[in-house]
């Protein structure tokens, strides 16, 4: 190969490899799935308006989420509760510094069939009934049908907050049935007549009733909506979270400062969440 | 007869053929996707059983004098003052299956290969609450001890820790007590063994008495996930075969300003059992600071530890000592902040440990004649400053200085004043 076709063949290369890399950016989400429903709204307005943009949302809990964020295999995870120390130490040990942003507020919604009479339980009740320790629903004001338990696995953030919010620490009871996915929980409460369970409140449906909870010993109940979460008059209000590395700020600032600009935070109601 | 069975075999071939085509034309693209996705699921979930981890550690170091005796590594070859050396060489490989764990650890050096874990973990199914591990593995006592060496901020382990708990391992069996995460009561947790005491290179025991070790510990993260602290109470109770009828457990003054051991040689001496008595307490607090994590930990051991005349360190074979047998108090530990500077991927190191191996004697009382008293009984401080460089999960760089100080006596020539004994130490870890 003489020297000129060998300029040209290296001319050639470059100018392929500079098109092979600048393909479209690329963004995996992952985690949280009480904030997927929100992520993947976002990710689909923001895509039509960037054609050039390309993210993956996947759900899986915050465990999972945060998981894969420690392992370099997400750019931002999702997640319903507060990165713990353990991972942050992990995170230390690894050089990465990261970034914690609070992209909207959810009203953790406690669920029942809608066949079931019962429209309010106070905090004491709903931890009474998770702990085992009320196992009909004629013991609060319902009919005589045993309470069926339903609650998110432990790698969810959702899990945490509610065992930690609401059940006082208490522990589940072993007859609870622990979820995979909220979306599980949604369905299994609509076909179960005595079926309980939580959920954030964007996941409510018309097949499911959300319950008025009372965190004064039963003097006032309130409902799970959006109004009422942002008047700070329901009781079990938490932020939701998106982590990424410091180094990844260029790959995932555009996504981020979108969702929560105003229309970014315009999906946000939407969806059903409360805005900033 | 050749021609029906070449005939039956054309036609089978053709069935099946025609059946497994007429199968692939009834597949649409979202079927063999799914059974695809499907198959590869199967085959992660039996690889995601088997995980292979490990690390390796490169360093170079330089000592103050050739030839010196060090806990920075390793003692230094005469002449030596400067080495390089492959530190550790580790390969992990760990198979879980439901309640139960199978680890086999290798260390892969210039030195050789050997292996540092080999052990069974079963948890009851009920409600996972007990755990039994048997093999071996690290003893249930001080926090450094079982600490990896690849997470640790300092390149090696305290002074103390490396002669009471040689090669961190034993081969014995303990049970852990542990409520599952999701109850209140997981931050308690409770730990008993019984090993054979005769360390990670003991092939075999070489006496009957087994060793045991027992902690209890609490391990807390406030609500706010911004501290996380521990606290444990270890107990060691053991025995070493008395290789001799001298024994020297009683020091006492024999002539004015003169302390020496007192022989007990009583002929019932012979194959009794030495005691090894230890009681440790050890402390950890992680803080999440602005200024960057903070990291606060502090160990204290003290208790009796049976010896020679010419070492205070633990039983690391499995040949019985033949030797006169000396059973001396001791106590050390260690305190040590890293601070990491702010999320960066530095991290400033300072420690301070002491091991005093006889804490009956100091100074000039060591070495005095007919005293038996020697460089065994010598105390040892060391001060480490050092730097940590993260550059991603994978590797670390290390600068670290060991400014070791040894009390001196008059009455022995080589300790009259410190040793020339401080190592800088300069190391590359890749961590997979």
């Amino acid at each position: 190969m003489n020297k000129l076709n060998f300029s040209i063949l290296f001319i050639v290369l470059t100018i392929a490899s500079a098109f092979t890399f600048q393909t479209p950016s690329s963004l995996k989400i992952k985690g949280s799935d009480t904030v997927l429903p929100l992520s993947q709204k976002e990710a689909e307005i923001y895509m039509k308006k960037n054609p050039s943009s390309k993210i993956t949302v996947i759900g899986g809990g915050s465990g999972v989420g945060i998981a894969a964020f420690l392992d370099g295999t997400t750019d931002i995870a999702m997640s319903s509760r507060k990165i713990k120390i353990s991972e942050k130490i992990k995170l230390q040990e690894a050089g990465k510094a990261y970034k914690e942003v609070i992209i909207a507020n959810d009203a953790l919604t406690v669920i029942v069939n809608p066949n079931n009479k019962v429209n309010q339980l106070t905090r004491e009740q709903i931890e009474a009934i998770y702990i085992g320790k009320i196992k009909n629903w004629k013991e609060v004001g319902g009919d005589d049908e045993k309470i069926i338990t339903y609650s998110r696995e432990s790698s969810s953030g959702t899990f945490e907050f509610f065992k930690e919010h609401v059940m006082n620490n208490k522990n589940y009871a072993n007859t609870v049935l622990m979820m995979p996915a909220t979306g599980t929980i949604v369905q299994s409460v609509s076909q179960t007549k005595g079926a309980i369970g939580y959920i954030g409140l964007a996941y409510l449906e018309k097949n499911i009733k959300a319950i008025s909870v009372s965190y004064d010993k039963g003097k006032t109940y309130v409902q799970p909506t959006v109004e009422n979460a942002k008047s700070k008059k329901y009781p079990i209000v938490r932020p939701l979270y998106y982590y990424y590395l410091t180094k990844d700020q260029k790959l995932v600032k555009p996504f981020i400062d979108y969702v929560l600009s105003l229309e970014g935070q315009k999906t946000v109601s939407q969806v059903g969440y409360i805005t900033l | 007869m050749k021609l029906i069975k070449s005939l039956l075999f054309v036609s089978t071939f053709l069935v099946v053929n025609t059946f497994l085509f007429s199968q692939e034309e009834e597949l649409n693209p979202i079927d063999t996707l799914g059974i695809a996705v499907n198959k590869i699921q199967s085959e992660l979930y039996i690889l995601k059983k088997l995980k292979i981890s490990g690390y390796t550690q490169v360093q170079y170091q330089i000592a103050d004098t050739a030839g010196i005796s060090s806990y920075a590594g390793g003692n230094f070859p005469t002449a030596v003052d400067n080495r390089f050396d492959v530190r550790r060489g580790r390969l992990k490989l760990t198979y879980e299956s439901g309640l139960t764990q199978s680890v086999i650890q290798f260390d892969i050096t210039q030195r050789g290969a050997s292996f540092k874990d080999v052990f069974v973990k079963v948890a009851e199914p009920w409600i996972g609450f007990i755990t039994l591990t048997g093999g071996i593995f690290s003893r249930p006592i001080s926090f450094e001890n079982e600490y990896s060496s690849s997470v640790r901020e300092t390149p090696e382990r305290s002074r103390i820790v490396q002669l009471i708990l040689p090669g961190e391992r034993d081969l014995g069996a303990k049970l852990s007590f542990q409520a599952p995460k999701s109850s209140k009561w997981n931050i308690l947790k409770l730990e008993g063994g019984l090993f054979n005491g005769t360390g990670l290179a003991g092939t075999n025991d070489f006496d009957s008495f087994k060793d045991f070790i027992g902690n209890i510990g609490i391990n807390k993260t406030t609500k706010n996930e911004k501290t996380n602290y521990g606290l444990r109470f270890s107990y060691y109770n053991g025995g070493i075969k008395q290789g001799n009828k001298f024994v020297y457990k009683t020091i006492d003054e024999i002539a004015p300003g003169v302390k020496s051991w007192i022989v007990d040689s009583s002929t019932s001496n012979l194959n009794g059992k030495a005691r090894r008595e230890y009681f440790a307490g050890d402390f950890q607090l992680n803080w999440d600071l602005p200024i960057g994590f903070s990291v606060l930990r502090a160990e204290y051991l003290t208790g009796y530890q049976t010896g020679s005349a010419a070492s205070s360190t633990s039983p690391n074979t499995g040949t019985a000592p033949t030797g006169d047998t000396y059973i001396r108090p001791f106590n050390g530990g260690y305190i040590m902040l890293a601070q990491n500077i702010l999320q960066s991927k530095h991290q400033l190191v300072i420690k301070y440990d002491w091991y005093d191996p006889n804490t009956e004697v100091s100074k000039d009382e060591i070495g005095k004649p007919g005293s038996k008293l020697t460089a065994t009984d010598i105390k040892y401080s060391t001060i480490g400053i050092g730097w940590n460089y993260r550059v991603n999960t994978n590797i670390k760089f290390s600068l670290y200085y060991d400014l070791v100080t040894n009390e001196t006596s008059q009455n022995l020539a080589a300790y009259s004043t410190d040793l020339k004994d401080n190592v800088w130490t300069i190391r590359m870890q890749y961590k997979f």
